[in-house]
């Protein structure tokens, strides 16, 4: 394993046999009937740079939880080897799960309801083995990292869904562990919680404390916002890699730019769109009383941007607006994927 | 009421029934726990009951009956002890943190085995001073017989669990012991007042064996007393217990690798 990186896959495969609305019944169990076999991870080979926060972007049904599920040693691979911290998920379970912080999408699921927020650290301490003279201490330091200190002593139940998440979120920072595995964090929260959790990884987790962090989401946006680099996962295979930025390039064919004008007649928009260099022209009227359009001007390239601005200045056209349209990571995901968003 | 508001508890009942309908394994079983339910109830008043407690035990009925129910708290507790520790959620937190399943499975039912223990005392408590049961306990012998027959019944829930956590629903093996504890166990009645034929399946049930010797440790019995039964019941948990560990883990091994261990 190459020590720059803190997880590393190797051809990873795993494949589920399909099931059916009577998959849990015995008669199911036993039967001989062939089962359509479904390839929820398809030879993936992936590096997580130590410190880096990496996001998993990808649709429903993508594989991101599967994966997830793989490298916490939840689910074993069927092909292929993992290897989390420098550990191998199939033969040194005990060592990756000390190496590794993981916070499932209903992470909320494994507290206790009658418990306070802290007798609930305080049981995942004992079972993280976080040493006992320091466990008060590690405790009211991640309540306080995630803002619930002054909650610590409430009934868990009493706690609203933001709070909970960050008590997941808390729960999974105990062990203080190097590696952080955090599936779709933000599910479920407002925007404000979602917000601030997601600076709070990208600040205080990755940042300042220097931790691995691989992100899973459905969200484009977060990703982009906060994510080192970005893997789009899409039916089990990685389709891209690479940062926001890189992966937006891809998708990027041409320059697209607004000009809002008025004062333009239709046959001078004729004469933009058989200009050498213009790949398309769509003009629509935004405004009929001052006469004000809108140009979508497809070019080549940005370099043929003044050629169009000059002939607006001689065609004595009133420039107001111009705008470059850039691809956004949204764009990538969509041509990558071929899926709708989850936004 | 009005003919609409009586037609909407119509579906209220419409969907409790359909959706209880789908459980049948669930169905079957209640039916049939309540058929042996009653079988028990009828030998519990017999005449004979407590005449044959008087033979075998040379206690009353009554303080046959106190300490049957008292320690069959330990019963229930250890044969639903590894399915209360099953659910998906509290299975994925374990199994992601580096705690030993022996350990998750020891601790989450530790609580259990203490309040248990209270309600025991309890019992006996009452019985003693309220109702006069007369006991004289042979402590190490009940120690002993308590770790011989909570193991052996823990392996039966080691095996319910590990059906349960790969059929997701119902669980033969705990309904099924929860029905011989109450004919066969020599809880409520001794088997012997049953016909020959029902007798014999007693001799293939550990808690007939743990109540047996349970209640002579409790008057004061020797070990030496029990040696017989003693000895069925430690094979009985030889088998048992190993074979559980092993169906519960390989049910597990199971789900874990369909990727199910989170449905239920």
């Amino acid at each position: 394993m190459n020590p720059g990186n803190a997880i590393e896959m190797h051809n990873l495969t795993k494949v589920f046999k399909s099931r059916d609305r009577n998959s849990g019944t015995l008669s199911y169990i036993f039967s001989r009937k062939e089962r359509e076999m479904v390839t929820a991870i398809n030879h993936l080979d992936l590096e997580v740079r130590r410190g880096e926060l990496f996001g998993l972007l990808g649709p429903n049904g993508a594989g991101k939880t599967t994966l997830v599920k793989m490298l916490c040693t939840l689910l074993p691979p069927d092909e292929g080897n993992a290897l989390v911290n420098g550990f191998d998920v199939t033969s040194q379970q005990m060592d990756v799960r000390k190496s590794i912080g993981a916070l499932f999408s209903v992470g909320e699921r494994g507290a206790f309801w009658r418990l306070s927020g802290y007798n609930n650290l305080e049981f995942f301490s004992a079972i993280y083995n976080v040493p006992r003279n320091k466990r008060h201490e590690r405790i009211m330091d991640v309540l306080d990292l995630v803002g619930l200190k002054d909650k610590a002593f409430d009934r868990y139940q009493r706690y609203s869904g933001g709070m909970k998440r960050k008590l997941a979120l808390a729960r999974v920072l105990l062990p203080d562990t190097p590696i952080l595995l955090l599936d779709e964090p933000t599910v479920g929260l407002d925007v404000i919680s979602s917000r601030t959790l997601r600076e709070f990884i990208k600040n205080d987790l990755s940042r300042k404390a220097g931790k691995t962090v691989l992100y899973t989401t459905h969200y484009v946006e977060e990703a982009s916002q906060i994510c080192d680099r970005v893997g789009i996962l899409n039916k089990g295979r990685l389709v891209a890699c690479d940062t926001p930025d890189a992966i937006r390039g891809i998708v990027k064919k041409g320059e697209v730019v607004e000009i809002r004008v008025q004062s333009i007649t239709d046959a001078q928009v004729k004469a933009m769109k058989i200009m050498n260099g213009v790949v398309d022209l769509i003009s629509e009227v935004e405004d009929s009383v001052v006469d004000q359009r809108l140009l979508r001007l497809h070019l080549e390239s940005i370099d043929l941007l003044p050629m169009v601005l000059d002939f607006l200045f001689k065609e004595k056209i009133r420039l107001i607006d111009l705008k470059r349209e850039e691809p956004t990571l949204e764009d990538a995901f969509i041509e990558l994927t071929g899926a709708g968003m989850g936004r | 009421m009005r003919l609409q508001e009586i037609e909407k508890i119509f579906y209220f009942i419409k969907r409790d029934m359909t959706s209880f309908s789908t459980y049948k394994t669930n169905m079957i079983l209640m039916v049939l726990g309540a058929l042996f339910g009653a079988l028990s109830y009828a030998f519990l008043g017999s005449n004979a009951s407590m005449q044959s407690v008087l033979q075998m035990y040379h206690i009353s009925f009554k303080d046959y009956l106190i300490i049957g129910m008292a320690f069959s708290t330990y019963i229930g507790q250890a044969l639903t002890l590894v399915q209360a520790t099953a659910t998906p959620w509290q299975l994925e937190e374990v199994l992601v943190s580096p705690t030993s399943l022996g350990t998750f499975i020891i601790g989450s039912s530790a609580w259990g085995f203490i309040w248990s223990t209270v309600v025991v005392v309890i019992y006996l408590a009452v019985g003693s001073l309220a109702f006069g049961v007369m006991l004289s306990v042979n402590l190490i012998g009940t120690i002993l017989v308590l770790g011989l027959g909570i193991s052996t019944l823990v392996g039966f829930s080691m095996i319910g669990a590990g059906i349960l956590i790969v059929v997701k629903q119902g669980d033969p093996v705990t309904w099924l012991m929860g029905i011989l504890t109450s004919v066969f166990g020599n809880v409520l009645f001794p088997p012997q007042v049953m016909p020959y034929q029902l007798q014999v399946i007693s001799y293939f049930v550990p808690q007939y064996y743990f109540f047996t010797c349970i209640r002579l440790m409790m008057i004061g019995r020797s070990i030496q007393a029990v040696l017989p039964d003693l000895l069925t019941l430690a094979l009985m948990c030889a088998i048992i217990l190993p074979l559980g560990y092993f169906i519960y883990s390989r049910c597990l091994r199971t789900a874990r690798k369909n990727g199910t261990l989170s449905w239920f």
